[in-house]
């Protein structure tokens, strides 16, 4: 793709939201420490959507970095049932979920909005969390959470800086 | 990452990371003033700023005694 060209709409649309020093970063951690096939799904929306095109851009990127996560998109408006499906009320909104064979498995993990800034790393980290199929967590706290027997619904507020 | 790493291990789990500057209304309607703010169950739990893995695990009990 030419470097230079005409500044414009088009020229501006083709343009990376990552860069080539920061691919290479999530390139060599999915290399090294992504396992089992992720599944992330992209729930969007036509209007009234700030960050919709930017977010969808955004993770195409990354997806584009490896073979263990794929990418499908839909439109929160009119892909009801599925979002209602997976407890998604906001646009945009990403659904991290682990992949086996043609089945998904839902982990829970969500997020709203574009994760950019800091929120991006906690978007590579949540990939690798799915894909590894571990959560990291103390034996005692895993025994306290899998004992858990009612709805634990968490929003973890953020902001890009 | 601590929210999500406590949703790996218990379907009843969900934890959604919200960009609070995308969503006003949410964000005034939970009071969160300063971030990250981690809210339980539509407010039932609270916790503000990093916090240690037992910290959450208490106030997710916490609030589920409550709710």
């Amino acid at each position: 793709m030419p470097r230079e060209g005409p500044k414009g709409d088009i020229n501006k649309l083709a343009e990376k939201l990552l860069n080539q020093d920061i691919e290479k970063q999530i390139k060599e951690a999915f290399d090294t420490q992504l396992q089992k096939p992720v599944q992330v799904i992209y729930f969007g929306k036509e209007d009234d959507c700030e960050y919709c095109a930017d977010t969808r851009q955004l993770v195409e990127e990354v997806v584009a970095l490896t073979d263990k996560v794929e990418l499908e998109l839909h439109d929160i408006e009119k892909d009801t049932d599925l979002a209602r499906k997976y407890n998604v009320e906001r646009a945009p909104g990403l659904v991290i979920a682990g992949k086996d064979g043609a089945e998904l498995i839902d982990f829970g993990v969500r997020f709203a909005g574009i994760p950019s800034g800091y929120e991006f790393s906690s978007l590579i980290q949540s990939l690798v969390l799915v894909s590894n199929r571990d959560s990291g967590l103390k034996e005692t706290t895993r025994q306290v959470l899998k004992n858990l027997t009612e709805p634990v619904h968490m929003l973890v507020f953020t902001t890009p800086t | 990452m601590l929210a999500y790493q406590m949703a790996m291990e218990n379907p009843l789990i969900q934890a959604e990371m919200i960009e609070a500057m995308e969503f006003p209304e949410l964000s005034d309607q939970f009071g969160v003033s300063g971030v990250p703010q981690t809210t339980i169950n539509q407010g039932a739990g609270t916790v503000i700023g990093a916090y240690p893995e037992d910290d959450l695990l208490e106030e997710i009990q916490a609030a589920l005694q409550l709710a």
